[in-house]
């Protein structure tokens, strides 16, 4: 919790939340959703971590950014995060695009912010912290404020130390001694590593707290040129030359000795993530009362598990879920999911109301909510006929979307 | 020769402004409010917009983000008689902004400066 001192420079903080991209990768999963909106273990959204994070960090402020697909999202902020008073000036509001500048869709990270700087000369904080909401982490950010005012920094940038080889896909930075960023480029094919490490490189987690006149002033420069307007790719290096850019490391909130930040940005990330939270030790501290994950679920009865096999069976289950005389191993059971008599489930993601019949077999699987999958159906088990059926990840993860039939 | 458009609905100002920046050796066109000025950018953008902020309708303001999401590359200076607009985030993307006065020297200065560094990008 936020001690005094830090709650007086919260109360200065406005966050944006940009939660409008489209997900394209994690396809089918965002046919009918954004992102940040696709369930993620067992019970939660993603961008109920990001939501969590300004919660837990004492942040009262927010504005979340949709634009493609929203409904799903809307309904769930609606639903489960109507927490704050409003009157209090404390909330957290969706804002779709307004239109006000363009007749366009937010061409870039940047002009999504630009396009609602009326909100920021309403508000007038002294800091903006803009966040994306498709990201699985736990971090204090109000630490990370106190950092940027004691740079008296324009804007600092939170990085993680990540493998080389995945930093082509992120924004990688050079720093000096004293944290101040002094090279910065997105997407680089060839990533400069670390000092340290040739094998690390410092890659931003696109997690940024800004100083309100500062970012108002770099965005309308960027506005009136023909440019990307994202802040990855334009703004924040044409501000690293100015010397006012910090970075600041990444210090989870997680309770374990695992750095977790993900980008659950593809279907087999998506998948490991999962089922990484049913080991014994998940990566991800889901279970730590001092940081708890708030989401919304409907309420269902409490669920009621047959589980009839030798061994263990490690399996993580939401509520409302009945399980009847049949086999399930490593896998996540979302609310009211329901499994027939004689079936064998393993290594596989269970979305909300999920049926399965009887006699079923189902083995590396993603399956979306509410699928019917009827009796005796096998998946997972045979590569060809399920390549013919479904779509399959790199890694043979099956993805059974909503609305196909089978058989 | 550069063209520049001076929405301005006080007519009397306006005439002022088109007759010393003609003899500054720029083209003048004028229209009186905002709404004409969108259209005139749409259609036959000038070189500079010169632009009010307190106009009836639509006010400069608006006028400017709404320009901004037509033609990005078109330079604007904002030409108020009130000094608080500026710290308004919304009129930061303007390149200048001016406080208006009988003397126009300071107006004349920031078109100037504006329509050089539009040369220099150029």
């Amino acid at each position: 919790m936020p001690t005094n001192n830090t709650s007086e420079l919260l109360k200065n903080t406005l966050t944006m939340i940009l939660a409008g991209g489209q997900g394209e990768r994690l396809h089918p999963l965002t046919r009918n959703q954004a992102k940040p909106a696709v369930p993620f273990g067992g019970m939660y959204r993603i961008i109920d971590f990001t939501l969590s994070n300004c919660l837990n960090s004492g942040l009262r402020r927010v504005y979340v950014l949709t634009q493609y697909m929203s409904s799903t999202l809307d309904r769930h902020l609606q639903r489960g995060w109507s927490i704050f008073n409003p009157e209090l000036d404390e909330y957290i509001f969706t804002v779709p695009p307004q239109f006000r500048l363009a007749t366009s869709w937010y061409r870039g990270t940047a002009d999504a912010i630009f396009q609602n700087v009326d909100i920021l000369e309403k508000a007038r904080p002294e800091h903006v912290l803009i966040l994306g909401g498709d990201h699985v982490y736990k971090m204090d950010y109000s630490r990370m404020i106190q950092f940027h005012i004691d740079q008296g920094a324009d804007l600092t940038v939170a990085c993680i130390e990540v493998p080389i080889k995945t930093a082509t896909e992120l924004g990688v930075m050079a720093i000096d001694q004293e944290n101040r960023v002094i090279g910065f480029e997105e997407k680089p094919s060839l990533p400069k590593p670390t000092p340290d490490n040739p094998d690390l490189a410092l890659a931003s987690m696109g997690i940024y707290v800004f100083s309100t006149c500062a970012l108002v002033r770099w965005l309308s420069e960027d506005a009136k040129r023909n440019t990307a307007h994202d802040f990855g790719k334009n703004i924040i290096p044409d501000m690293v030359d100015s010397g006012g850019v910090f970075a600041y490391n990444f210090k989870h909130a997680n309770r374990n000795d695992t750095v977790y930040w993900r980008d659950i940005g593809l279907l087999d990330a998506y998948w490991e993530a999962n089922i990484d939270l049913v080991s014994a030790t998940p990566d991800f501290n889901l279970y730590d009362p001092t940081w708890p994950i708030r989401t919304h679920t409907p309420t269902y009865p409490p669920s009621r598990l047959h589980i009839c096999q030798e061994g263990r069976s490690r399996v993580v289950v939401a509520q409302g879920c009945i399980v009847e005389d049949a086999q399930v191993e490593r896998s996540i059971l979302s609310p009211g999911v329901h499994i027939g008599p004689g079936s064998e489930v393993s290594d596989s993601v269970l979305m909300e109301g999920v049926h399965i019949g009887k006699n079923v077999r189902l083995h590396k699987a993603i399956v979306d909510e509410g699928v019917h999958i009827p009796s005796n159906t096998q998946i997972g088990v045979d590569a060809t006929l399920d390549q013919k059926r479904f779509s399959m990840t790199p890694n043979g993860v099956v993805i059974i979307p909503k609305g196909i039939p089978i058989e | 020769m550069k063209t520049i458009l001076i929405a301005d609905d006080d007519t009397n100002l306006a005439l002022l402004y088109e007759q010393e920046l003609t003899d500054e050796g720029y083209q003048v066109e004028v229209v009186h409010d905002a709404r004409a000025a969108i259209e005139r950018v749409q259609q036959n953008p000038p070189d500079l917009l010169v632009l009010d902020v307190h106009m009836p309708g639509m006010d400069g303001i608006e006028a400017l983000n709404k320009i901004l999401g037509i033609n990005n590359q078109l330079p604007v200076i904002l030409n108020t008689a009130y000094s608080n607009h500026k710290d308004n985030y919304l009129t930061w993307s303007a390149d200048a902004y001016v406080v208006k006065s009988s003397d126009l020297t300071e107006l004349k200065d920031a078109i100037r400066d504006v329509l050089a560094k539009r040369n220099e990008k150029e």
